[in-house]
Protein backbone atom coordinates (compact mmCIF):
# COMPACT_ATOMS: atom_id res chain seq x y z
CA UNK A 1 0.00 0.00 0.00
CA UNK A 2 1.37 3.31 -0.74
CA UNK A 3 2.95 4.84 2.46
CA UNK A 4 4.26 8.06 3.00
CA UNK A 5 6.86 6.34 5.69
CA UNK A 6 10.45 6.39 3.85
CA UNK A 7 12.65 2.83 4.84
CA UNK A 8 14.64 4.92 6.65
CA UNK A 9 11.43 5.47 9.24
CA UNK A 10 10.25 2.26 9.06
CA UNK A 11 13.48 0.79 9.91
CA UNK A 12 14.49 3.14 12.77
CA UNK A 13 11.07 2.54 14.01
CA UNK A 14 11.32 -1.34 14.19
CA UNK A 15 14.97 -1.31 15.09
CA UNK A 16 15.48 1.84 17.44
CA UNK A 17 18.98 2.83 18.02
CA UNK A 18 21.17 3.43 20.86
CA UNK A 19 17.28 2.19 22.84
CA UNK A 20 18.16 2.94 27.02
CA UNK A 21 19.81 5.29 29.60
CA UNK A 22 23.53 5.89 30.30
CA UNK A 23 25.39 5.15 33.71
CA UNK A 24 26.58 8.84 34.00
CA UNK A 25 24.74 11.34 31.30
CA UNK A 26 25.42 15.27 30.92
CA UNK A 27 22.59 16.22 29.64
CA UNK A 28 19.17 14.69 30.13
CA UNK A 29 15.97 15.71 28.17
CA UNK A 30 12.17 14.84 28.00
CA UNK A 31 9.55 16.15 25.98
CA UNK A 32 5.83 14.10 26.60
CA UNK A 33 3.23 15.60 24.27
CA UNK A 34 -0.38 14.91 26.43
CA UNK A 35 -1.95 15.63 22.66
CA UNK A 36 -0.74 12.42 21.16
CA UNK A 37 0.66 10.49 24.09
CA UNK A 38 4.52 10.81 22.67
CA UNK A 39 6.90 10.94 25.30
CA UNK A 40 10.57 11.27 24.46
CA UNK A 41 13.64 11.01 27.03
CA UNK A 42 16.90 11.34 25.93
CA UNK A 43 20.24 11.27 27.39
CA UNK A 44 23.52 12.57 26.06
CA UNK A 45 26.92 12.05 27.45
CA UNK A 46 30.26 14.22 26.78
CA UNK A 47 33.31 13.15 26.15
CA UNK A 48 36.61 15.09 27.59
CA UNK A 49 36.85 17.26 24.06
CA UNK A 50 33.19 18.31 24.87
CA UNK A 51 31.62 16.47 21.84
CA UNK A 52 29.12 14.35 22.35
CA UNK A 53 30.36 10.50 22.88
CA UNK A 54 27.44 8.70 23.70
CA UNK A 55 23.58 9.14 23.68
CA UNK A 56 20.72 6.91 24.08
CA UNK A 57 17.09 7.34 24.26
CA UNK A 58 13.61 6.05 25.17
CA UNK A 59 9.84 6.73 24.98
CA UNK A 60 6.34 5.82 23.07
CA UNK A 61 4.15 7.37 20.54
CA UNK A 62 4.34 6.57 17.12
CA UNK A 63 6.40 5.93 14.57
CA UNK A 64 7.36 9.41 13.17
CA UNK A 65 8.47 10.77 17.03
CA UNK A 66 10.21 7.34 17.62
CA UNK A 67 11.84 6.96 14.31
CA UNK A 68 13.23 10.56 14.45
CA UNK A 69 14.06 10.19 18.26
CA UNK A 70 16.16 7.21 17.26
CA UNK A 71 17.72 9.05 14.51
CA UNK A 72 18.68 11.83 16.59
CA UNK A 73 20.69 9.58 18.55
CA UNK A 74 23.12 8.61 15.63
CA UNK A 75 23.25 12.39 14.03
CA UNK A 76 23.99 13.49 17.54
CA UNK A 77 27.45 11.99 17.71
CA UNK A 78 30.28 14.17 17.74
CA UNK A 79 28.40 17.05 17.85
CA UNK A 80 29.52 20.08 20.09
CA UNK A 81 27.21 21.62 23.07
CA UNK A 82 27.38 24.43 20.21
CA UNK A 83 26.21 22.56 17.07
CA UNK A 84 23.46 20.87 19.30
CA UNK A 85 22.32 24.31 20.10
CA UNK A 86 22.69 25.18 16.53
CA UNK A 87 20.34 22.40 15.09
CA UNK A 88 17.44 23.51 13.12
CA UNK A 89 14.33 21.83 12.36
CA UNK A 90 14.63 21.51 9.15
CA UNK A 91 18.08 19.59 9.74
CA UNK A 92 15.99 17.04 11.65
CA UNK A 93 13.22 16.70 9.07
CA UNK A 94 15.38 15.98 6.66
CA UNK A 95 17.27 12.96 8.41
CA UNK A 96 13.47 11.31 7.96
CA UNK A 97 14.24 11.55 4.10
CA UNK A 98 10.44 11.58 3.33
CA UNK A 99 7.97 14.43 3.64
CA UNK A 100 6.87 15.24 6.38
CA UNK A 101 3.16 16.78 6.08
CA UNK A 102 2.60 19.89 8.49
CA UNK A 103 0.16 17.90 11.10
CA UNK A 104 2.82 15.33 11.83
CA UNK A 105 6.08 17.73 12.47
CA UNK A 106 5.38 18.13 16.04
CA UNK A 107 5.63 14.09 16.14
CA UNK A 108 8.90 14.73 14.00
CA UNK A 109 10.39 17.47 16.16
CA UNK A 110 9.40 15.92 19.48
CA UNK A 111 13.00 14.91 20.05
CA UNK A 112 14.62 18.41 19.23
CA UNK A 113 12.16 20.25 21.53
CA UNK A 114 13.61 17.44 24.14
CA UNK A 115 17.18 18.69 23.26
CA UNK A 116 15.93 22.28 23.42
CA UNK A 117 14.64 22.03 26.80
CA UNK A 118 17.45 19.54 28.11
CA UNK A 119 20.38 22.00 26.87
CA UNK A 120 18.52 24.59 28.68
CA UNK A 121 18.81 22.78 31.82
CA UNK A 122 22.37 21.90 31.47
CA UNK A 123 23.21 25.85 30.46
CA UNK A 124 21.52 26.63 34.00
CA UNK A 125 23.36 24.07 35.90
CA UNK A 126 26.46 24.60 34.33
CA UNK A 127 25.68 29.06 35.81
CA UNK A 128 25.35 30.27 32.37
CA UNK B 1 -33.62 6.32 3.62
CA UNK B 2 -31.79 7.22 0.49
CA UNK B 3 -28.16 7.46 0.68
CA UNK B 4 -27.35 8.02 -2.54
CA UNK B 5 -29.04 11.01 -2.66
CA UNK B 6 -28.46 12.33 0.28
CA UNK B 7 -24.51 12.18 -0.86
CA UNK B 8 -25.67 14.22 -3.77
CA UNK B 9 -27.00 17.20 -1.65
CA UNK B 10 -23.01 17.16 -0.09
CA UNK B 11 -20.61 18.98 -2.96
CA UNK B 12 -17.40 17.69 -0.14
CA UNK B 13 -18.12 14.13 -0.27
CA UNK B 14 -17.34 13.73 -3.93
CA UNK B 15 -14.19 14.96 -3.71
CA UNK B 16 -10.74 13.30 -4.33
CA UNK B 17 -8.59 12.79 -1.75
CA UNK B 18 -4.59 11.42 -2.57
CA UNK B 19 -6.23 10.09 -5.54
CA UNK B 20 -8.52 8.41 -3.79
CA UNK B 21 -12.07 8.90 -3.42
CA UNK B 22 -12.80 10.57 -0.05
CA UNK B 23 -14.60 8.60 3.02
CA UNK B 24 -15.52 11.02 5.48
CA UNK B 25 -15.62 9.21 8.87
CA UNK B 26 -14.96 12.17 11.17
CA UNK B 27 -18.36 13.61 11.19
CA UNK B 28 -18.85 13.70 15.25
CA UNK B 29 -15.72 16.45 14.81
CA UNK B 30 -17.98 18.18 12.82
CA UNK B 31 -19.97 16.96 9.70
CA UNK B 32 -20.05 18.12 5.97
CA UNK B 33 -22.29 20.68 4.70
CA UNK B 34 -25.56 20.13 2.65
CA UNK B 35 -26.44 22.50 -0.61
CA UNK B 36 -29.31 23.95 1.59
CA UNK B 37 -27.60 25.27 3.95
CA UNK B 38 -24.70 26.84 1.68
CA UNK B 39 -26.88 28.62 -0.56
CA UNK B 40 -29.25 29.60 2.42
CA UNK B 41 -25.89 31.44 3.89
CA UNK B 42 -25.05 32.56 0.33
CA UNK B 43 -28.50 34.51 -0.63
CA UNK B 44 -28.10 36.40 2.51
CA UNK B 45 -24.99 37.78 1.57
CA UNK B 46 -26.05 38.07 -1.97
CA UNK B 47 -29.47 39.46 -1.48
CA UNK B 48 -30.73 40.92 1.52
CA UNK B 49 -27.56 41.36 3.79
CA UNK B 50 -28.39 43.89 6.66
CA UNK B 51 -27.17 44.01 10.76
CA UNK B 52 -30.25 42.95 12.60
CA UNK B 53 -32.55 43.98 14.87
CA UNK B 54 -31.34 47.59 14.01
CA UNK B 55 -32.03 48.99 10.70
CA UNK B 56 -35.32 50.91 9.73
CA UNK B 57 -34.83 49.51 6.29
CA UNK B 58 -36.17 46.26 4.10
CA UNK B 59 -32.74 44.22 4.17
CA UNK B 60 -32.32 45.21 7.75
CA UNK B 61 -36.07 43.42 8.95
CA UNK B 62 -35.51 40.74 6.40
CA UNK B 63 -32.64 39.41 7.77
CA UNK B 64 -33.86 40.00 11.32
CA UNK B 65 -36.65 37.92 10.28
CA UNK B 66 -34.64 35.50 8.71
CA UNK B 67 -32.20 35.17 11.71
CA UNK B 68 -35.36 35.34 14.30
CA UNK B 69 -37.53 32.69 12.34
CA UNK B 70 -34.26 30.03 12.10
CA UNK B 71 -34.24 30.41 16.13
CA UNK B 72 -37.54 29.65 16.01
CA UNK B 73 -37.01 26.46 14.10
CA UNK B 74 -34.58 25.48 16.42
CA UNK B 75 -36.45 25.91 18.72
CA UNK B 76 -39.41 23.45 17.49
CA UNK B 77 -36.54 20.82 16.64
CA UNK B 78 -35.64 20.20 19.66
CA UNK B 79 -39.61 20.78 21.72
CA UNK B 80 -38.40 24.10 23.14
CA UNK B 81 -41.61 25.89 24.62
CA UNK B 82 -40.40 29.14 22.32
CA UNK B 83 -38.05 31.35 21.33
CA UNK B 84 -37.19 32.94 24.79
CA UNK B 85 -35.48 29.62 25.49
CA UNK B 86 -33.19 29.84 22.26
CA UNK B 87 -30.07 31.24 22.97
CA UNK B 88 -27.56 31.44 20.11
CA UNK B 89 -23.99 31.27 20.93
CA UNK B 90 -20.87 30.49 19.28
CA UNK B 91 -20.89 26.26 19.70
CA UNK B 92 -21.56 23.71 22.95
CA UNK B 93 -18.30 24.97 24.29
CA UNK B 94 -19.70 28.72 24.59
CA UNK B 95 -22.94 27.29 25.99
CA UNK B 96 -21.83 25.58 28.80
CA UNK B 97 -19.17 28.34 29.76
CA UNK B 98 -22.84 30.82 29.51
CA UNK B 99 -23.82 28.44 32.44
CA UNK B 100 -21.24 28.09 33.86
CA UNK B 101 -20.13 32.44 34.54
CA UNK B 102 -23.71 32.93 35.05
CA UNK B 103 -26.24 30.10 37.08
CA UNK B 104 -23.05 29.31 38.33
CA UNK B 105 -21.50 32.37 39.76
CA UNK B 106 -25.02 33.01 40.94
CA UNK B 107 -25.25 29.85 42.40
CA UNK B 108 -22.78 28.03 43.27
CA UNK B 109 -21.22 28.24 46.76
CA UNK B 110 -17.97 27.11 48.98
CA UNK B 111 -18.43 23.74 49.62
CA UNK B 112 -21.46 22.99 46.96
CA UNK B 113 -20.72 19.73 44.77
CA UNK B 114 -21.04 19.52 40.58
CA UNK B 115 -21.72 15.69 39.26
CA UNK B 116 -20.36 14.83 36.35
CA UNK B 117 -19.28 11.71 34.11
CA UNK B 118 -15.85 10.17 33.67
CA UNK B 119 -17.05 10.22 30.36
CA UNK B 120 -17.62 14.01 29.69
CA UNK B 121 -15.18 16.28 26.67
CA UNK B 122 -13.31 18.42 28.19
CA UNK B 123 -15.54 21.15 27.09
CA UNK B 124 -18.21 19.89 29.84
CA UNK B 125 -14.94 19.67 32.48
CA UNK B 126 -13.06 22.95 32.43
CA UNK B 127 -15.71 25.20 32.66
CA UNK B 128 -16.80 23.42 35.67
CA UNK B 129 -13.33 23.06 37.42
CA UNK B 130 -12.95 27.19 36.20
CA UNK B 131 -16.36 27.82 38.58
CA UNK B 132 -15.19 25.15 41.28
CA UNK B 133 -12.12 26.74 41.99
CA UNK B 134 -13.37 30.38 42.09
CA UNK B 135 -16.29 29.82 44.21
CA UNK B 136 -14.66 26.93 46.06
CA UNK B 137 -17.04 24.18 45.16
CA UNK B 138 -16.29 20.40 44.52
CA UNK B 139 -16.04 18.12 41.22
CA UNK B 140 -17.16 14.90 41.81
CA UNK B 141 -17.35 12.19 38.89
CA UNK B 142 -19.93 9.83 38.10
CA UNK B 143 -17.37 6.35 37.62
CA UNK B 144 -17.79 4.33 33.76
CA UNK B 145 -17.92 0.34 33.87
CA UNK B 146 -15.08 -0.77 31.74
CA UNK B 147 -16.92 -1.35 29.05
CA UNK B 148 -18.16 1.93 28.81
CA UNK B 149 -21.29 2.86 30.71
CA UNK B 150 -22.29 5.03 33.58
CA UNK B 151 -22.40 3.32 36.81
CA UNK B 152 -25.83 4.14 37.57
CA UNK B 153 -25.60 2.32 40.73
CA UNK B 154 -23.64 5.09 42.24
CA UNK B 155 -25.83 7.75 41.36
CA UNK B 156 -28.34 8.16 44.20
CA UNK B 157 -25.16 8.01 46.67
CA UNK B 158 -23.52 10.45 45.00
CA UNK B 159 -26.58 12.70 44.57
CA UNK B 160 -25.69 13.63 48.57
CA UNK B 161 -27.97 17.00 48.55
CA UNK B 162 -24.38 18.81 47.96
CA UNK B 163 -24.49 18.83 44.32
CA UNK B 164 -26.42 21.33 42.51
CA UNK B 165 -25.26 21.26 39.65
CA UNK B 166 -25.67 17.97 37.01
CA UNK B 167 -23.54 18.15 34.07
CA UNK B 168 -23.84 14.84 31.23
CA UNK B 169 -23.00 13.97 28.34
CA UNK B 170 -26.12 12.10 26.22
CA UNK B 171 -23.86 10.92 24.14
CA UNK B 172 -20.21 10.39 24.59
CA UNK B 173 -18.09 11.33 21.88
CA UNK B 174 -15.53 8.61 22.22
CA UNK B 175 -17.15 5.28 23.28
CA UNK B 176 -20.81 5.98 21.67
CA UNK B 177 -22.48 5.46 25.08
CA UNK B 178 -26.10 6.52 24.87
CA UNK B 179 -26.70 7.70 28.47
CA UNK B 180 -30.38 7.16 30.33
CA UNK B 181 -30.56 10.85 30.62
CA UNK B 182 -33.88 10.33 31.47
CA UNK B 183 -33.34 8.67 34.71
CA UNK B 184 -30.67 11.11 35.52
CA UNK B 185 -32.91 13.98 35.79
CA UNK B 186 -35.38 12.44 37.64
CA UNK B 187 -33.15 11.59 40.12
CA UNK B 188 -31.21 14.86 40.20
CA UNK B 189 -34.33 17.00 40.28
CA UNK B 190 -35.39 14.71 43.49
CA UNK B 191 -31.81 15.59 45.15
CA UNK B 192 -32.06 19.17 44.12
CA UNK B 193 -29.83 19.43 41.43
CA UNK B 194 -30.41 21.67 38.36
CA UNK B 195 -29.34 19.24 35.27
CA UNK B 196 -27.26 20.73 32.41
CA UNK B 197 -27.21 18.22 29.01
CA UNK B 198 -24.72 18.51 26.55
CA UNK B 199 -26.16 17.22 23.42
CA UNK B 200 -23.20 17.99 21.06
CA UNK B 201 -23.72 14.61 20.00
CA UNK B 202 -26.85 14.05 20.34
CA UNK B 203 -28.94 16.41 18.64
CA UNK B 204 -27.11 16.02 15.27
CA UNK B 205 -27.81 12.36 15.22
CA UNK B 206 -31.40 10.94 17.22
CA UNK B 207 -34.69 12.80 18.31
CA UNK B 208 -34.05 15.36 20.99
CA UNK B 209 -36.66 16.58 22.89
CA UNK B 210 -35.81 18.73 25.74
CA UNK B 211 -39.17 17.94 27.58
CA UNK B 212 -38.64 14.51 28.03
CA UNK B 213 -36.37 14.17 29.67
CA UNK B 214 -36.96 17.44 31.40
CA UNK B 215 -33.84 19.30 30.77
CA UNK B 216 -32.93 22.56 32.42
CA UNK B 217 -30.12 23.62 29.76
CA UNK B 218 -29.15 21.09 26.98
CA UNK B 219 -26.23 22.37 24.65
CA UNK B 220 -25.40 21.90 21.13
CA UNK B 221 -23.22 22.97 18.07
CA UNK B 222 -24.49 23.80 14.61
CA UNK B 223 -21.59 22.45 13.01
CA UNK B 224 -21.80 19.07 13.88
CA UNK B 225 -25.55 18.81 12.21
CA UNK B 226 -24.65 20.52 8.71
CA UNK B 227 -24.45 23.77 9.50
CA UNK B 228 -21.94 26.31 9.95
CA UNK B 229 -19.06 26.71 12.32
CA UNK B 230 -19.65 29.75 14.53
CA UNK B 231 -23.10 29.10 15.74
CA UNK B 232 -24.04 27.05 18.84
CA UNK B 233 -27.50 26.62 20.93
CA UNK B 234 -27.98 27.02 24.84
CA UNK B 235 -31.50 25.73 25.59
CA UNK B 236 -32.68 26.55 28.91
CA UNK B 237 -35.70 26.87 30.73
CA UNK B 238 -37.24 30.62 30.75
CA UNK B 239 -37.10 30.89 34.64
CA UNK B 240 -33.78 30.07 34.77
CA UNK B 241 -32.55 32.59 31.78
CA UNK B 242 -34.71 35.37 33.62
CA UNK B 243 -33.06 34.87 36.86
CA UNK B 244 -29.84 34.18 35.85
CA UNK B 245 -27.42 37.48 35.33
CA UNK B 246 -25.80 38.53 31.59
CA UNK B 247 -22.98 36.76 30.45
CA UNK B 248 -21.03 39.55 27.82
CA UNK B 249 -22.03 42.81 28.28
CA UNK B 250 -22.42 45.12 24.73
CA UNK B 251 -25.07 46.21 22.32
CA UNK B 252 -28.23 44.21 21.75
CA UNK B 253 -28.36 42.52 24.68
CA UNK B 254 -29.60 46.11 26.78
CA UNK B 255 -33.04 47.50 27.18
CA UNK B 256 -31.70 50.99 28.61
CA UNK B 257 -28.33 52.32 29.01
CA UNK B 258 -26.99 55.11 31.60
CA UNK B 259 -23.84 56.42 32.73
CA UNK B 260 -23.49 54.34 35.42
CA UNK B 261 -25.67 51.11 34.91
CA UNK B 262 -27.87 49.26 32.41
CA UNK B 263 -31.23 47.34 32.25
CA UNK B 264 -31.43 44.06 30.25
CA UNK B 265 -33.06 42.99 26.73
CA UNK B 266 -35.95 40.33 27.26
CA UNK B 267 -34.78 36.81 26.70
CA UNK B 268 -33.29 35.28 24.64
CA UNK B 269 -31.02 38.82 23.33
CA UNK B 270 -30.20 39.17 26.92
CA UNK B 271 -27.34 36.85 26.16
CA UNK B 272 -26.66 38.05 22.62
CA UNK B 273 -23.95 41.15 22.98
CA UNK B 274 -23.08 42.15 20.06
CA UNK B 275 -24.04 41.62 16.06
CA UNK B 276 -24.45 37.69 16.33
CA UNK B 277 -23.15 35.47 13.87
CA UNK B 278 -26.87 36.02 12.05
CA UNK B 279 -26.18 34.47 8.74
CA UNK B 280 -24.85 31.69 10.38
CA UNK B 281 -28.11 31.13 12.58
CA UNK B 282 -29.60 31.58 9.29
CA UNK B 283 -27.51 28.48 7.86
CA UNK B 284 -28.60 26.58 10.91
CA UNK B 285 -32.23 27.20 10.39
CA UNK B 286 -31.64 25.30 6.82
CA UNK B 287 -29.81 22.37 8.27
CA UNK B 288 -32.74 22.17 10.64
CA UNK B 289 -35.11 22.16 7.81
CA UNK B 290 -33.08 19.98 6.10
CA UNK B 291 -32.61 17.31 8.90
CA UNK B 292 -36.09 17.31 9.65
CA UNK B 293 -36.86 16.57 5.97
CA UNK B 294 -35.33 13.63 6.39
CA UNK B 295 -36.17 12.57 9.86
CA UNK B 296 -34.16 12.40 13.04
CA UNK B 297 -35.52 8.74 13.19
CA UNK B 298 -34.68 7.49 9.93
CA UNK B 299 -31.07 9.15 10.53
CA UNK B 300 -30.48 7.78 13.70
CA UNK B 301 -32.06 4.08 12.43
CA UNK B 302 -29.30 4.45 9.41
CA UNK B 303 -26.17 5.41 11.90
CA UNK B 304 -27.63 2.58 14.14
CA UNK B 305 -27.01 -0.02 11.35
CA UNK B 306 -23.74 1.10 10.02
CA UNK B 307 -22.40 0.95 13.70
CA UNK B 308 -23.14 -2.51 13.76
CA UNK B 309 -22.14 -3.41 10.44
CA UNK B 310 -18.74 -1.37 11.55
CA UNK B 311 -18.58 -3.34 14.23
CA UNK B 312 -18.81 -6.74 12.84
CA UNK B 313 -16.24 -5.78 10.10
CA UNK B 314 -13.65 -4.06 12.65
CA UNK B 315 -14.25 -6.60 15.35
CA UNK B 316 -12.38 -9.19 13.10
CA UNK B 317 -9.38 -7.86 12.68
CA UNK B 318 -7.10 -9.80 14.99
CA UNK B 319 -5.79 -6.94 16.98
CA UNK B 320 -8.32 -4.77 16.92
CA UNK B 321 -9.95 -3.67 19.92
CA UNK B 322 -13.12 -1.46 20.03
CA UNK B 323 -13.72 0.60 23.74
CA UNK B 324 -17.08 1.20 24.34
CA UNK B 325 -20.89 -0.71 24.40
CA UNK B 326 -22.15 -3.33 22.41
CA UNK B 327 -23.45 -1.74 19.16
CA UNK B 328 -27.16 -2.15 19.87
CA UNK B 329 -26.17 0.57 22.85
CA UNK B 330 -24.47 3.42 21.05
CA UNK B 331 -24.63 6.03 19.04
CA UNK B 332 -22.57 6.06 15.43
CA UNK B 333 -19.41 6.52 16.91
CA UNK B 334 -16.64 3.58 16.84
CA UNK B 335 -13.17 3.82 18.86
CA UNK B 336 -10.76 1.71 18.72
CA UNK B 337 -6.68 0.71 19.02
CA UNK B 338 -5.19 -1.76 16.08
CA UNK B 339 -2.32 -3.62 17.10
CA UNK B 340 -0.36 -1.58 18.93
CA UNK B 341 0.16 0.55 15.61
CA UNK B 342 0.04 4.74 17.14
CA UNK B 343 -3.28 6.11 16.17
CA UNK B 344 -1.31 9.05 14.59
CA UNK B 345 0.24 6.34 12.19
CA UNK B 346 -2.94 4.67 11.49
CA UNK B 347 -4.82 7.92 10.54
CA UNK B 348 -2.36 8.93 8.40
CA UNK B 349 -2.16 5.33 6.82
CA UNK B 350 -6.10 6.03 5.92
CA UNK B 351 -6.24 9.60 5.00
CA UNK B 352 -3.48 8.19 1.89
CA UNK B 353 -5.88 6.10 0.78
CA UNK B 354 -8.69 8.94 1.14
CA UNK B 355 -10.19 7.54 4.35
CA UNK B 356 -10.72 10.55 7.07
CA UNK B 357 -11.06 9.30 10.86
CA UNK B 358 -9.92 10.74 13.84
CA UNK B 359 -6.76 10.12 16.17
CA UNK B 360 -5.83 11.25 19.75
CA UNK B 361 -7.91 11.81 22.90
CA UNK B 362 -10.64 13.54 21.08
CA UNK B 363 -10.67 16.32 23.72
CA UNK B 364 -11.29 13.44 26.74
CA UNK B 365 -7.48 13.03 28.23
CA UNK B 366 -9.65 12.24 31.87
CA UNK B 367 -11.55 9.09 29.62
CA UNK B 368 -8.59 7.71 27.99
CA UNK B 369 -6.86 7.59 31.05
CA UNK B 370 -9.23 5.98 33.12
CA UNK B 371 -8.97 3.55 30.02
CA UNK B 372 -5.46 2.99 30.53
CA UNK B 373 -5.47 4.88 26.88
CA UNK B 374 -3.18 7.91 25.61
CA UNK B 375 -5.20 7.72 22.34
CA UNK B 376 -7.58 5.64 20.06
CA UNK B 377 -8.47 6.19 16.03
CA UNK B 378 -11.89 7.06 15.96
CA UNK B 379 -14.56 6.71 12.82
CA UNK B 380 -17.71 8.39 13.19
CA UNK B 381 -21.06 7.79 11.22
CA UNK B 382 -23.35 10.32 9.77
CA UNK B 383 -26.47 10.15 7.21
CA UNK B 384 -24.51 10.52 4.40
CA UNK B 385 -22.26 7.41 5.02
CA UNK B 386 -22.67 3.82 3.33
CA UNK B 387 -21.82 0.47 4.09
CA UNK B 388 -18.87 0.55 1.21
CA UNK B 389 -17.24 3.30 3.15
CA UNK B 390 -17.19 1.24 6.09
CA UNK B 391 -15.82 -1.72 3.94
CA UNK B 392 -13.04 0.44 2.53
CA UNK B 393 -12.25 1.08 6.35
CA UNK B 394 -12.15 -2.63 7.08
CA UNK B 395 -10.44 -3.41 3.82
CA UNK B 396 -7.77 -0.48 4.26
CA UNK B 397 -7.35 -1.14 8.36
CA UNK B 398 -6.06 -5.00 7.15
CA UNK B 399 -3.86 -3.27 4.94
CA UNK B 400 -2.66 -0.69 7.75
CA UNK B 401 -1.69 -4.05 9.92
CA UNK B 402 0.29 -5.61 7.70
CA UNK B 403 2.74 -2.93 6.87
CA UNK B 404 3.14 -1.40 10.14
CA UNK B 405 1.98 -4.29 12.84
CA UNK B 406 3.99 -5.75 15.20
C1 LIG C 1 -19.74 15.47 23.58
C2 LIG C 1 -19.18 16.78 23.11
N1 LIG C 1 -19.30 17.87 23.88
C3 LIG C 1 -18.83 19.06 23.50
C4 LIG C 1 -18.19 19.24 22.31
C5 LIG C 1 -17.65 20.60 21.97
O1 LIG C 1 -18.24 21.11 20.85
P1 LIG C 1 -17.70 22.49 20.24
O2 LIG C 1 -16.25 22.27 19.95
O3 LIG C 1 -18.51 22.67 19.01
O4 LIG C 1 -17.93 23.53 21.26
C6 LIG C 1 -18.03 18.14 21.48
C7 LIG C 1 -17.34 18.27 20.17
O5 LIG C 1 -16.23 17.97 19.94
C8 LIG C 1 -18.53 16.88 21.88
O6 LIG C 1 -18.38 15.80 21.12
Amino acid sequence: MSTFYSETILDHYAHPRNWGRLPSPDIVADNDDPSCGDQVHLEIALGPDGRVAQVAFEGEGCMISMASASLFTEHLQGKRIADLEGLTEEEVLGWLDAPIPPNRRRCALSPLIALRAGLAAYRRAAGG
Amino acid sequence: MDTARIRADFPALSCTVHSHPLVFLDSAASSQKPLPVLEAMERVYREYYANVHRGIYAFSEEATLAYENARDRVASFINARGREEIVFTRNTTEAINLVAYTWGRANIRPGDRILLTEMEHHSNIVPWQLLAQEKGAQLVYLPITDDGFLRMDLLDSLLDGQVKLVAVTMMSNVLGTINPVREIVQKAHGAGAVVLVDAAQAVPHMPVDVQDPDCDFLAFSGHKMCGPTGIGVLYGKEALLEAMPPFLGGGDMIRKVEWESATWNRLPWKFEAGTPAFVEGIGLGAAVDYLSGIGMEAIAAHERGLTAYAMERLSVLPGLSVIGPPAHQRGGVVAFTFRGIHPHDIAHMLDMEGIAVRAGHHCAQPLHRRLGLTATVRASFYLYNTAEEVDRLAQTLERVGETLGR
